[in-house]
């Protein structure tokens, strides 16, 4: 009887093992590795995402860069992508300023493995708003108009070039892990829905449109523009089709706790979290951002309601409603349902061969063409902001001992960024008469029946809208912030003149705009 | 929640000190709940239930297109689901929801009529009926469709469907019982925007979003799936109302009877909490709305598939469009509200009103008409001649002809009166921190959410096709024309709907002094 079942056993492990034989004897099969990094620093840093300097106070929960390692394929031929998704606002990539995270990384990754290509890399930003500020290399006071000593008062702190040198060094690091760990296994795909992004953009009667604001107004027309609920899956397994993680493509920034002083991965923490207690302490999730510059995950309408449940739903421990956790962990159930609500029948179609293409290409966008009125205007801002950071400056002057209450440096940083925000303009107005296209970078990458296409962004919805309805294939991830960011409006928030549509806030318009949807979909054409 | 019933208190019995002390007490009490928001004085509520079988006699004709279509099949019953509520002593309200394309003023007047026969106490002025906007449901609209002998006729059809809401309004009447009410919300994708907008500014209804010129979705979804639930004396779940900004019209082209996605959704919840259990399905504003997907069609069929036929589409030798009037995708948008269904009433179970304040206030108003202008006209009598003078077509597209016929009815009207105005009747009915708000339109859904926005509620339910029915577009929908935006579709145009959200939310606003 024994000798029977050892039989069985070992025929039973022939069987199996051929099938992983059979599933990874193929020069195209998969092979995906996975990692994760902290890239929380341990001394307070700048954080990005306000007007205003915010020193960080400590952590709320950990920043960090997951890392998914892929090839199809064998040999020097093979097909190489490295996805890495960053707890981060944007990523600096030289657009708008000097730094570069995304090349700091790219040449620690091919100085050790040689055999990928930097345009194998792909970075991108959840755009969290209360992580480390990697947009500039430059002193702080030449950010923010005051010193990190000044903001620190003395207190050690890390300053942004130190940053993005450790976090380029742990992220590089991840890769080397992923890209190690990497073994044959297959992925899905999955089309699910969850609410999330919510536009923030009101149209208001007279035709003029605001970002954010009240909507219990008799002067609130309409939600400017679209919103876009559906998510984009992309399950990978291993050869015993356990799952090892998951994409999430949703169109929302995670900027929850977007004033907090605390470093956090914002709403992307408490979904790694939900998922992990379901479905294993071991998976990884990689988190991606569609086209959403024009949304928020702020309730526009219905905001009391969603705080009773939220309260309801026992998250409201630490206070409901806008910038609370209990909004984050409701977030996180919706996004975590759905991904669990999928899970089997997932898990039952899993492809081991898919279709693997990656391409990069640099397109030149036509610069947002502005008017001599627009350079105007945003000098004469820029003029009265310079007044304000200088009577500001003088007040520290001639009372050194603020510095010694906690967050003193608001608005004076405000001042300073608006002075710079206003200065801008002139500079991009010049510019645009001897450079008027701008090469952003952009990635095509098809695995199976999906394709994911990147933008460095933030991208308004309807060019994402208008990339998928258009897209050959099946499923169509658009990920912004494959880069350093800045908004690009379309034509009706340009007329609405909302924040996020003005000079200041942009670097390319609705022209741009139309280049990059029509390039995007000639390379995604390509591919099919 | 804070809970309070009003106890009426004998001061004549209390001592001076006493009286002092009590003062002092309720007093405390009194400016503890001013403090604290949202906290609702009531009388008992009352609850009774019912559902009829509305489901007409074949063959009939189904009402909703501009065709004639004669179902001989009945796939699924259409049901009149009625929910009786009383503020003990004070105000009660009859909510209907109906598996019908819209409710005619006539059918209303029937109901209302046969109801107070039986019941001469009942305001029937207070009995909200809607339509669930089904397009497979029985023709209740006179002299729209040529509907040749030996099919239902619609006076016929009218009679039936009246004579049994009106009964089972008494019954549910006299079953009322004491019980509680919560209320909640959730999201599901249900809602797709059905309008797509090209580069030179015009809009087309299912227009193909996969071509080049394609520019935008024209407005707004609202995926909130609002709930009201309640319970009986004895604890048991006995009712519910289910807000969906989406019309029930996934399988609208079929020449059969079907109530639409909302059978499996009752079907779906009737299965997890029992066959008593009678489900009032209510149509948010959704004039734009459709539940059909507009893009990522062939990643929602392959999900459907891959869920339904364990395997994707063989999309290498598909050609076309994906086509979702089909059983799975009714299936699929069911399981999604029953999914945020079944989430909220977990979620807000714990959370039940025995006394909520119950108001309900009824307005009759007028709204200024949508204009013809003569180039409309000209248009409109052309169109009606070319259908008018081909006997064929004067059959099957009978419902067109009236539709152009009105616009040469209202433009004569106009040599007369330049500004003719739109009777609505309004209704507006608190119950607790919520309020549920009518309309009889096909409502773009911008207007909805103004509603939601300026509304004192803790949640609004906006129901639509109260009514007759027929769109009510916005300015951005109008100037970009196409079906339902279009002064045929439309009696009411973007001033009147300004007004309609302005009464509304004042309504609104007197429920909550």
């Amino acid at each position: 009887m024994i000798c029977l079942k050892q039989c069985f056993s070992l025929l039973f492990l022939s069987i199996f093992s051929f099938q992983n034989y059979a599933q990874s004897d193929n020069d195209e099969n998969l092979k995906v590795g996975w990692s994760t990094v902290d890239i929380t620093p341990d001394k307070p840093v700048l954080v990005a995402g306000q007007f205003h300097a915010r020193l960080s106070e400590g952590v709320m929960d950990p920043v960090t860069a997951t890392i998914l390692a892929l090839e199809s394929g064998e040999g020097t031929n093979s097909e190489k992508t490295i996805w890495i998704s960053c707890d981060l606002v944007g990523i600096s990539d030289g657009m708008r300023a000097t730094a570069n995270l995304r090349d700091e990384i790219r040449n620690r990754v091919i100085k050790t493995i040689p055999t990928i290509r930097p345009e194998q890399i792909i970075v991108n930003a959840t755009h969290t708003h209360a992580a480390p500020y990697v947009a500039s290399t430059a002193p702080v006071e030449d950010i923010y108009g005051v010193s990190l000593e000044q903001m620190a008062n003395g207190k050690p702190a890390m300053s942004p070039a130190t940053y993005i040198s450790f976090a380029a060094d742990k992220i590089a690091e991840g890769v080397f892990d992923a890209w190690g760990k990497r073994k044959p296994g297959g992925m899905s795909l999955g089309l699910g829905h969850a609410v999330v992004g919510l536009n923030r953009l009101q149209a208001l009667k007279h035709g003029k449109s605001r970002m954010y604001g009240n909507t219990n107004s008799s002067e609130f027309s309409h939600i400017e523009g679209h919103e876009d609920h559906s998510l984009n899956l992309m399950y990978f397994w291993d050869l015993n089709k356990q799952l090892t993680g998951v994409i999430i493509n949703v169109a929302a920034p995670s900027q929850v706790s977007e004033h907090s002083y605390k470093l956090s991965a914002d709403f992307w923490h408490d979904t790694k979290v939900a998922l992990r207690k379901s479905l294993g302490d071991s998976i990884y999730v990689l988190a991606q951002a569609s086209a959403a510059g024009d949304q928020s995950p702020h309730v526009m309408v219905g905001s009391k309601a969603e705080e009773r449940m939220q309260q309801l739903l026992g998250f409201g421990e630490e206070g409901t409603g806008r910038g609370s956790l209990a909004q984050r962990k409701q977030i996180a159930k919706r996004l975590a349902d759905e991904v669990i609500d999928l899970f089997p029948v997932m898990k039952a179609n899993i492809e081991w061969q898919p279709e693997f293409k990656h391409e990069k290409k640099l397109v030149p966008l036509s610069r947002r063409l502005l008017s001599p009125e627009d350079v105007a205007e945003a000098t004469e801002e820029a003029k009265s902001w310079q007044a304000e950071y200088d009577r500001l400056k003088a007040e520290v002057r001639d009372n050194p001992v603020m510095i010694e209450t906690p967050r003193w440096y608001k608005d004076i940083t405000i001042s300073y960024s608006k002075l710079r925000r206003g200065l801008v303009v002139a500079e991009r107005y010049e510019l645009e008469k001897v450079q008027p296209k701008m090469p952003i970078e952009v990635h095509v990458l098809r695995i199976g029946d999906a394709v994911f296409a990147t933008n460095p962004f933030e991208l308004y919805l309807d060019y994402g809208m208008q990339m998928k309805a258009q897209s050959p294939a099946i499923q169509t991830f658009i990920v912004q912030l494959t880069g350093s960011g800045s908004y690009l409006p379309t034509k009706r928030s340009i007329n609405g003149g909302a924040y996020g549509a003005v000079p200041a806030s942009t670097l390319i318009g609705p022209k741009g705009g139309d280049e990059l949807v029509a390039e995007t979909l000639n390379i995604i054409n390509t591919m099919w | 929640m804070i809970m309070e019933k009003y106890i009426p208190i004998n001061y004549q019995v209390l001592s001076v000190k006493n009286k002092l002390l009590f003062t002092i007490f309720f007093y405390v009490v009194i400016t503890a709940f001013q403090l604290k928001p949202n906290v609702t004085f009531g009388q008992n509520l009352y609850i009774g239930a019912a559902t009829v079988d509305i489901t007409p006699k074949l063959p009939v004709a189904v009402d909703g297109q501009m065709t004639v279509r004669i179902a001989e099949v009945a796939e699924t019953p259409l049901t009149a689901n009625v929910i009786v509520l009383e503020s003990r002593g004070e105000n009660t309200t009859v909510i209907v929801s109906c598996d019908m394309v819209t409710v005619p003023i006539a059918l209303k007047e029937m109901i209302q009529k046969e109801v107070k026969k039986s019941l001469p106490v009942l305001d029937t002025k207070k009995i909200i009926i809607n339509a669930t906007h089904t397009h497979t449901g029985g023709v209740v609209r006179d002299n729209r469709y040529n509907i040749p002998e030996g099919v239902t006729q619609v006076k016929d059809y009218l009679e039936f469907v009246s004579d049994r809401v009106a009964k089972t309004i008494v019954t549910a009447y006299n079953q009322r019982e004491q019980g509680s009410v919560s209320w909640g919300i959730s999201h599901a994708k249900v809602a797709y925007n059905r309008r797509a907008v090209y580069e030179d500014g015009t809009a087309k209804m299912y227009g193909n979003t996969a071509q080049s010129n394609f520019i935008k979705v024209e407005g707004y979804e609202d995926q909130a799936i609002q709930s009201l639930f309640f319970w009986n004396n004895k604890g048991e779940f006995v009712a519910t109302c289910i807000n969906v900004p989406s019309p029930a019209q996934i399988v609208e082209n079929r020449s059969t009877v079907n109530a639409d996605y909302w059978h499996p959704v009752r079907e779906g919840l009737k299965e997890k909490y029992g066959r008593q259990l009678v489900v009032a399905g209510w149509i948010g504003a959704a004039g734009d709305q459709t539940p059909r997907p507009r893009y990522d069609e062939f990643a929602e069929w392959r999900m459907i598939a891959l869920r339904n036929e364990k395997k994707s589409p063989d999309f290498a030798t598909h050609t076309g469009g994906v086509n979702f009037r089909n059983e799975y995708h009714l299936k699929e948008i069911a399981a999604r509200i029953i999914r945020a269904v079944d989430e909220t009433y977990e979620t807000v179970k714990i959370d039940k009103h025995e006394t909520p304040i119950m108001k309900h206030e009824v307005n009759n108003i007028e709204l200024p008409m949508r204009v013809v202008t003569e180039k409309e006209y000209n248009h409109a009598l052309k169109m009606r001649n070319e259908d008018l003078n081909d006997p064929e077509r004067a059959q099957v597209f009978s419902r067109r002809i009236v539709w152009y016929n009105k616009v040469l009815d209202r433009y004569a009207v106009q040599q007369s009166n330049p500004q003719p105005m739109y009777p609505v009747e309004l209704h507006a009915l608190r119950i607790g921190d919520v309020v549920i708000c009518t309309n009889p339109f096909e409502l773009f859904t911008e207007y909805g959410i103004q509603m939601k926005a300026r509304s004192k509620a803790l949640q609004t339910f906006v129901v639509q096709l109260v009514g007759p029915g027929n769109y009510l577009a916005t300015k951005e929908a109008v100037a970009g024309g196409h079906y339902s935006a279009i002064v045929e579709s439309n009696e009411v145009g973007p001033e009147g709907g300004q007004i309609l959200v302005n009464w509304t939310v004042s309504m609104i606003d007197k429920l909550w002094p």
